[in-house]
């Protein structure tokens, strides 16, 4: 087990509850998960067992009903939206199943984004080294919808490894392609995770791809089913 | 920070501005509205400006009523600078076939015109049409009194006694606009030949007055303050920065209701704004929230889209005011020869300025709300599409705000006269605020209706209750400009019934003036027979008649400064007195009474309530009179109500007839007469009783009938600007929703719903949103209208219901024809294209 101070991630008897129109819905249940420095875990678990609202939570995009989010030592729960936001910068990048790559920007800008967000001069350099390293260096000038899926979600690749993050989340980042951009998608990922050395929070239904990180935290019911089991 | 804003603004401005031609449409219109009635105004200003000199016939103008300029008073004009003197009465004129018409005469002396040029055809100088020849003096007249007493050029003709040549037809005179309303066609001839027609005997109405042009290097105060010590504050000295003032206030009038037609499309339009944002702002949620994913703070969020909405709101303003700058140009080229007034047109920057503040402030006030929700864009909404940013009192509400203060403020401050601008913006806030929540009843009321319908009324009423029904939207925007346009409508159409139906059945048809009271009786008898009929009453009027002015209350002289602009009038000239023994009939006395018939003690007098008041005067008090040369001091013994435009015995003050003894009062009498004992009367009044003038009120009524027809197509196409606006928020709406339209439709058939029942449904959503807008308008426009009939006019209140019905008709139908074109689109498309793009 990692030190507790020194894991990019730690979350503390979480919980979520959502409201809704026919009645409060409870999401997560009371989750304990920790994620050390470098570490690769996979979230499994069915659909509607809380694999993506964990993540949003995590990540600071939705505040927890209940427990605590410490992200680098920092506890979320006690941080506004805002404050929030500017400790994700640099630090933590997200990957998302449909992309969401901003449709008004080319891929180039796109990847620079971040590190223009976050004040970095040498954005565009930088944006172009990783078009190169995902094989878009070709596509810098395109704009998403001049993309097929999997240049996109490797431009997402690309943005969200771009500030060099210690962490991570990527959400079914292969759910929307086809077989062979989805095998290229994921290996890229865990190629240029292994070389930045960044945690990774990986949700996904495909057991083959959960089985290439460290260990899979499987989910039921917004409870954790099966903790630390480490990959195969 | 800034930088990056501006650097993420500009990229998503690449995909151009498609989400936002309403946005642009409903901001161009209004400011458009707003600059080209500035612009508009503006021009004539500045043609009046520039001709000031030529309006007012030289650099100063002197007049006085009912007397000669004395050999001192001539002495002070003719050092201060070149004079030029003319006179100026009423006539009858008479054609040798014995047809008479009221003409304005006027008599000019030699140097005619000092400044400016009198334009004639038949005639190549003033001085060759006015000479004398074979014995009788030439006159320029207008072509109207040629066409009425069918009269050519060299035909000679009466004014009174007076017997003239008809030489030119007056087209224009340099100083006609600083002299205002005529009753008649204007006669102009030497000054020598008024001057023998008797016209300017002492009590008869004349007036004189004096033209100077100053030497060069005079300055203009003083030269009028020397000429106002002249004449002892007893005439009016007008100088040439001050030529027409009732054509400045006219001018003024005009580009403040035009105006605010724009700010009320500004208003109704801002619907439209505040749709396009929000419709735009939820297009871009998945960005704003993924930007929020990638570090971003809610600030930079609302910046970049802050930019971004500031820069097409310039480009909206930009384009209005191109419009509106433009139009006045175009417009002007091509009626400038027609135009009464000199107008200069061109291009000004202040009604552009502040067209362009009106325009901003309007954007401000209606997209700061969507962009301080788009600020709160919760990321999550990257995972759950039905998050959506709180709307929470910040920055931007509060700037919101601001804005919209801070255009209503500017609406009242810039008013010629704030109080009625504040009353007037005040009432479209309140529409706004009542339609709003009218929309917002209706969609709930649709909501709780659609459980007792079926097929497309249910389709239809689910559609108006949902969360982008177009009641909430275009309901208010499209009833917003109904109102405007139902208030001008029920305003003219009172107003043209007023003067074309009510004011001839009311008001006398004739007005006999400068009828001598020795010869009163004789009068009466020759208007007896030329009408056929015995004069009672009810159809006939006579009484005394003299003006005079009020000079003191309680012993101190009068203030215009303390006394309401609204009642000025009757203290800062001489107005009508009458002497009456008995109480006339509907005297209308709200306090004190009447004295007997045959009283002989000190003055007393009965004033016009209003007057009264405006002079701080009440019952009992002394108040002084000038009137024929002298001072008369009478007590107040009634107050009463005058109904000024009626049958009766009109005159704000009405003294006992002692008051004036030993003094001949001239005498005014009113009749009531059909059109042919009108005919009648004025031809046999020519035999006995030349001098005595006629005034038709019937036919100063049709002139104004015909005036009102002239104006009220304009007047309403103005007006209809406002509903433009609304339409525009309408079409706004429905393009809005038209890729959720298209899903819905595609799910529609595939559920096995005909195109027929889609259209239907459709159809019936939009028209409901139609009549909504149409009657709530029309009600609004209404309670807008009644009290500036009633209050303002004080005329008697119609309602034009076929311009009710069509107003409500033509709002249901355009939003009818809406939802038609709203589910033609949608229909168009292939369901399975349109599912699979979900």
């Amino acid at each position: 087990m990692s030190d507790a101070t020194a894991d990019p991630l730690v979350l503390e008897n979480v919980s979520l509850t959502l409201p809704s129109a026919a009645g409060p819905v409870e999401i997560l249940r009371g989750l304990d998960v920790r994620v050390g420095q470098g570490e690769r875990v996979a979230l499994v678990g069915p659909s509607g067992s809380g694999k993506s609202s964990l993540i949003a939570v995590a990540a600071g995009l939705e505040q927890p009903s209940g427990g605590r989010v410490l992200l680098f030592g920092q506890d979320l729960t006690k941080l506004d939206e805002d404050r929030r936001a500017r400790l994700r910068r640099g630090r933590i990048s997200l990957v998302f199943q449909s992309f969401h790559l901003l449709p008004n920007m080319t891929a180039e800008e796109n990847v620079a984004a971040p590190l223009e967000i976050d004040g970095r001069r040498d954005a565009t350099a930088t944006s172009r080294e990783w078009l190169a390293r995902v094989g878009l260096w070709g596509r810098a000038r395109h704009y998403p919808h001049q993309l097929s899926g999997g240049e996109q979600q490797r431009v997402a690749l690309a943005r969200a490894l771009a500030p060099r993050p210690a962490l991570l989340f990527a959400d079914e980042p292969t759910g929307n392609l086809d077989a062979a951009n989805a095998a290229h998608v994921a290996t890229l990922m865990f190629d240029l995770v292994i070389e930045t050395g960044a945690a990774l929070v990986l949700v996904t239904h495909d057991e083959v791809l959960a089985a290439r990180a460290d260990r899979a935290v499987r989910l039921r019911d917004g409870r954790v089913a099966q903790a630390s089991v480490a990959a195969a | 920070m800034i930088a990056l804003s501006l650097r993420f603004a500009a990229r998503e401005l690449r995909a151009g501005v498609r989400g936002f031609r309403i946005f642009l449409a409903c901001l161009a219109l209004g400011v458009a509205a707003i600059a080209a009635a500035g612009s508009t105004a503006e021009a004539f200003r500045q043609g009046l400006a520039s001709q000031a000199r030529e309006i007012l016939g030289g650099d100063l103008s002197i007049s006085i009523q009912q007397r000669r300029f004395t050999p001192a008073e001539r002495q002070v004009l003719e050092k201060t600078g070149k004079v030029v003197f003319s006179v100026a009465s009423k006539a009858m004129a008479e054609a040798p076939s014995g047809d008479r018409r009221l003409v304005e005469l006027r008599g000019v002396g030699p140097g005619y015109p000092l400044a400016g040029k009198v334009t004639l055809t038949g005639a190549a100088s003033v001085d060759e049409a006015l000479a004398v020849r074979d014995g009788v003096a030439g006159a320029a007249v207008e072509q109207a009194l040629l066409d009425r007493l069918h009269l050519r050029l060299g035909d000679r003709f009466l004014a009174g006694n007076l017997p003239l040549v008809a030489r030119a037809v007056l087209l224009d005179e340099p100083d006609r606009l600083s002299r205002g309303f005529a009753l008649g066609p204007r006669v102009l001839t030497g000054m020598k030949a008024v001057e023998g027609g008797g016209f300017l005997a002492p009590g008869l109405p004349f007036g004189e007055t004096a033209r100077v042009a100053l030497p060069p290097g005079a300055d203009l105060q003083r030269s009028k303050s020397v000429l106002v010590q002249a004449i002892k504050g007893a005439g009016r000295v007008r100088d040439r920065d001050d030529a027409a003032p009732g054509i400045h206030r006219l001018i003024d009038q005009l580009e403040y209701f035009l105006g605010f037609i724009g700010l009320a499309s500004l208003v109704a339009g801002g619907l439209g704004v505040f749709g396009a944002v929000s419709a735009y702002l939820e297009v871009r949620k998945p960005a704003i929230a993924t930007l929020k994913a990638l570090g971003a703070e809610g600030a930079l969020v609302r910046d970049v889209y802050l930019i971004q909405i500031g820069a097409l709101a310039a480009m909206g303003v930009a384009l209005g005011l191109a419009v509106g700058a433009a139009a006045p140009l175009v417009l002007g080229a091509m009626v400038k020869d027609q135009l009464p007034i000199p107008a200069l047109f061109a291009v000004y920057p202040w009604p552009l300025a502040k067209a362009a503040a009106f325009g901003l402030l309007s954007a401000a006030a209606f997209s700061l709300a969507p962009l301080g929700r788009a600020r709160s864009t919760p990321p999550a909404s990257l995972f759950r599409s039905d998050l959506s940013g709180a709307l929470k009192i910040g920055p931007e509400i509060v700037g919101a705000v601001l804005a919209a203060v801070g255009l209503a403020a500017m609406a009242v401050v810039t008013a010629p006269t704030p109080l009625a601008a504040g009353i007037m913006i005040a009432g479209v806030a309140v529409s706004f605020g009542l339609l709003w929540a009218l929309g917002w009843g209706a969609a709930v009321l649709a909501g709780k209706a659609r459980n007792g319908a079926r097929g497309p009324l249910r389709i239809g009423l689910a559609n108006l209750s949902g969360p982008h029904s177009a009641a909430r939207t275009a309901a208010p925007a499209i009833g917003l400009g109904v109102a405007l346009l139902a208030a001008v409508v029920l305003i003219q159409s009172s107003l043209l019934k007023q003067v074309s139906e009510v004011a001839p059945q009311t008001a006398p048809a004739l007005v006999f003036t400068d009828l001598s009271g020795d010869r009163a009786q004789a009068f009466d008898g020759e208007v007896a027979r030329a009408f056929g009929q015995p004069l009672t009453p009810d159809i006939y009027l006579r009484a005394p008649f003299v003006t005079g002015r009020i000079v003191a209350v309680r012993g101190a002289p009068i203030v215009l400064d303390r006394i309401p602009k609204s009642e000025r009038w009757a203290y800062d000239n001489d107005i009508s007195m009458s002497a009456l023994g008995p109480q006339p009939a509907n005297a209308g006395i709200i306090e004190g009474r009447w004295w007997p018939a045959g009283y002989a003690g000190p003055p007393q007098v009965a004033m016009d309530v209003d007057v009264a008041k405006g002079g701080g005067v009440k019952l009992g008090d002394l108040v002084t009179f000038g009137v024929l040369g002298q001072e008369i001091e009478a007590r107040v013994a009634v107050l009463r109500k005058v109904e000024f435009g009626g049958f009766g015995a009109s005159f704000p003050l009405v003294l006992n007839p002692s008051a004036f003894e030993g003094a001949s009062l001239r005498q005014v009498a009113i009749a009531k007469a059909s059109k042919v004992q009108e005919a009648a009367v004025i031809r046999a009044l020519g035999a006995n009783f030349p001098e005595v003038n006629v005034i038709s009120v019937r036919e100063q009524l049709e002139a104004a009938t015909d005036l009102f027809d002239r104006l009220a197509l304009a007047v309403r196409a103005a007006a209809a600007v406002a509903a433009l606006a609304g339409l525009l928020v309408l079409t706004g709406a429905i393009a809005a929703r038209a890729r959720a339209r298209t899903r819905e439709a595609a799910i529609l058939k595939v559920l096995g719903a005909s195109r027929l029942q889609i259209l239907a449904a459709y159809v019936l959503e939009y028209g409901a949103v139609g009549v909504i807008a149409g009657l709530a308008g029309v009600g609004l426009g209404y309670a807008a209208a009644w009290p500036v009939v009633v209050k303002v006019f004080q005329a008697q209140w119609s309602v034009d219901w076929t311009g009710v019905v069509v107003l409500v008709g033509g709002a249901a139908l355009a939003a009818g024809i809406g939802g038609l074109l709203a589910a033609f689109q949608a229909l168009s498309k292939r369901p399975a294209p349109a599912l699979r793009a979900e």
